[in-house]
């Protein structure tokens, strides 16, 4: 990963994010807003899509949207990266309705990880086994489940997207990782 | 979270070791059921999709650019094409998608008000309603007390004016439904030839005054005469009780008439104002031929006087003479008349207690209480049509408010349903 591209982490971190993008420069500000979350917006579309090239035209598609909607952003609505992330859920369900028939949820996954060289075999198994786990929670959960992890929004950032309390986002949210956790065992 | 809810502790347990380790990277929770959450919770991010290289940086690079128009797309095309400024209003997809509601909800609140309005419509100039508009064609012209005219409304007559219109005393004479005055008797003939018209006018006037406030108005009356060089031919004054009244017949000088009309009807509340006229040029005319002819005839009957042979002659020229004088003291008497006749209008004012009471009651005199009345019946008719609006305007905005609020939701069910 190259240090330009350097995936958030953290949680947390989306809860020290400019609150307003209309002061300064906008197309720099809007630029900020792209470093810090360009690959997590990528990686959900991505979790979503299951397809590479669909999940680009998706997420360039969010992006250019958001852009031209930054006026509308009210930052009493919750935090720019929920607004964002949520911007970048409608596009790609938009998306998941049109190919639907070709490309369903429950579909094969494609491969979008690229294996590290030293990628070692424990790893890999491991990794297969989760995928494997993720294929049998249904569409909902495995939204859930990329908002947190390939997304990296906190709990309440969820909330605001999905339309639910935080709590209500972490009982699901446990709930759908303990049954995954299971399913791991199967 | 409480003691007594382990599964709510749990969860929370859980929930903070998977945030714990997202954030620094390790599983090391105590718990070996929440280490493995917390494994489980890294292996989900390590997993995650990683963009290709060169479409991170072609889409950074169009981030930089601000989204410009990408090459073989429509808009593109269109920007080439020297489309700029349709693209330039270019609306976001979505967007009228949002607008709908809102202009289903400005529409709503439209119609009805366009409708209110048209149906209230505004005052057409008729004589129709409290009589405040003009009415040209009508000789007749009453007007009710305390009404849109109201008191010091000077009558016009200058027909047409969009006040209280008299027709032209030029006009049709002996017109009018209910006539106060019986117009004179017709004439034959109109002298066609004569420029100098001779018209009889006669005005009658109600007005409405508190009874308090009928001998005022009566002096005033005939001060008003008075002061405009006419001369009160009659009056009658009758103060308290039931016939509280008066009558009076005026002359005023036909070139003083709209002014004296003017001042008179400030007195008091017109009630009704009734007009005619009645050319008299023809015998006016005729008199004057008459007299003209009969000077004439006593010249040439004085030359054979004196031209007279014998004593009969003489006699019966005198006695033609003194039939000829008479006549011609007859057309004199007749041309004086007529000449009254038309320089004085006459006017007859009839003064009548109004039903209202004293004037400290509310009324002709009351101008600051009558503008508080009209006032206060603007504001009525203002609200009752606001509430008429707000009775149409209320229960479709609320259906615009429901669809609106049920729109989004909607939307996201039918987005959402590609995940079922």
């Amino acid at each position: 990963m190259s240090s330009t591209l350097v995936r958030s982490r953290y949680v947390s971190e989306a809860l020290v994010e400019p609150l307003t993008l209309m002061a300064g420069s906008q197309t720099e500000a809007f630029a900020d807003l792209y470093a810090r979350t360009f690959p997590r917006v990528y990686a959900y579309v991505a979790s979503l899509l299951r397809d590479r090239a669909a999940a680009e035209d998706v997420t360039a598609q969010a992006f250019e949207r958001a852009y031209r909607k930054r006026r509308s952003y009210r930052a009493g609505r919750g935090t720019m990266d929920a607004w964002l992330f949520g911007i970048a859920r409608n596009a790609a369900l938009d998306e998941l309705r049109r190919r639907k028939r070709r490309a369903g949820l429950e579909g094969d996954p494609e491969d979008l990880t690229r294996p590290a060289p030293d990628d070692q075999a424990e790893l890999a198994l491991r990794r297969e086994v989760v995928r494997a786990a993720l294929a049998g929670l249904d569409g909902r959960e495995r939204d859930l489940i990329a908002l947190k992890f390939a997304g990296g929004l906190s709990n309440a950032e969820i909330g605001r997207i999905l339309g639910m309390s935080e709590s209500a986002v972490g009982t699901r949210l446990h709930r759908t990782i303990t049954k995954l956790r299971e399913a791991c065992h199967e | 979270m409480s003691e007594r809810d382990p599964g709510t502790a749990t969860i929370e347990r859980d929930l903070t070791a998977i945030d714990d380790a997202l954030r620094t990277g390790a599983a090391a929770h105590d718990d070996p059921l929440a280490r493995e959450l917390q494994e489980l919770a890294l292996a989900l991010q390590a997993d995650s999709p990683e963009p290709d290289r060169g479409f991170a940086e072609q889409l950074g690079a169009r981030v930089e650019a601000g989204f410009p128009a990408v090459g073989g797309s429509v808009r593109a095309r269109a920007q080439s094409a020297g489309a700029g400024i349709a693209d330039r209003f270019r609306v976001a997809p979505g967007s009228f998608r949002r607008l709908v509601p809102a202009a289903a909800v400005i529409g709503g609140l439209l119609l009805p008000v366009v409708l209110v309005a048209t149906l209230i419509g505004p005052p057409n100039g008729s004589n129709e309603g409290d009589g405040a508009g003009g009415g040209g064609g009508a000789v007749a012209v009453p007007e009710e007390a305390g009404s849109g005219g109201g008191r010091g409304e000077a009558p016009d007559l200058q027909a047409g004016s969009g006040r209280q219109a008299v027709p032209d005393l030029q006009a049709v004479p002996g017109a009018g439904s209910t006539p106060a005055i019986a117009p004179p008797p017709p004439g034959a003939g109109f002298a066609p030839g004569e420029r100098a018209r001779k018209i009889e006018r006669s005005i009658g006037l109600e007005l409405e005054a508190p009874a308090d406030e009928l001998a005022r108005v009566a002096d005033q009356v005939t001060a008003v005469t008075n002061r405009h060089g006419g001369f009160v031919l009659s009056s009658s004054l009758s103060t308290g009780g039931d016939a509280a009244g008066g009558d009076f017949e005026l002359r005023i000088p036909s070139n003083r008439l709209r002014p004296a009309l003017r001042d008179l009807s400030g007195l008091a509340t017109v009630r009704s104002q009734t007009q005619s006229g009645r050319d008299v040029t023809r015998e006016h005319v005729t008199a004057k031929d008459r007299l003209q002819s009969a000077r004439a005839e006593r010249r040439s009957l004085l030359r054979r006087l004196e031209q007279a042979d014998t004593d009969e002659e003489a006699e019966a020229i005198r006695r033609r003479l003194d039939l000829v004088a008479g006549e011609i003291n007859g057309l004199r008497a007749q041309l004086r008349d007529l000449r009254l006749r038309t320089d004085y209008a006459i006017v007859t004012v009839a003064l009548l207690a109004s039903e209202n009471g004293s004037s400290e009651e509310g009324g002709a005199g009351a101008t600051f209480d009558d503008a508080l009345g009209d006032a206060g019946d603007l504001l009525l008719g203002t609200a009752g049509i606001l509430i008429r609006i707000l009775a149409l305007l209320l229960p479709l905005a609320l259906i615009g408010l429901l669809l609106w609020l049920a729109a989004g939701p909607l939307r996201r069910r039918r987005r959402e349903s590609a995940l079922a």
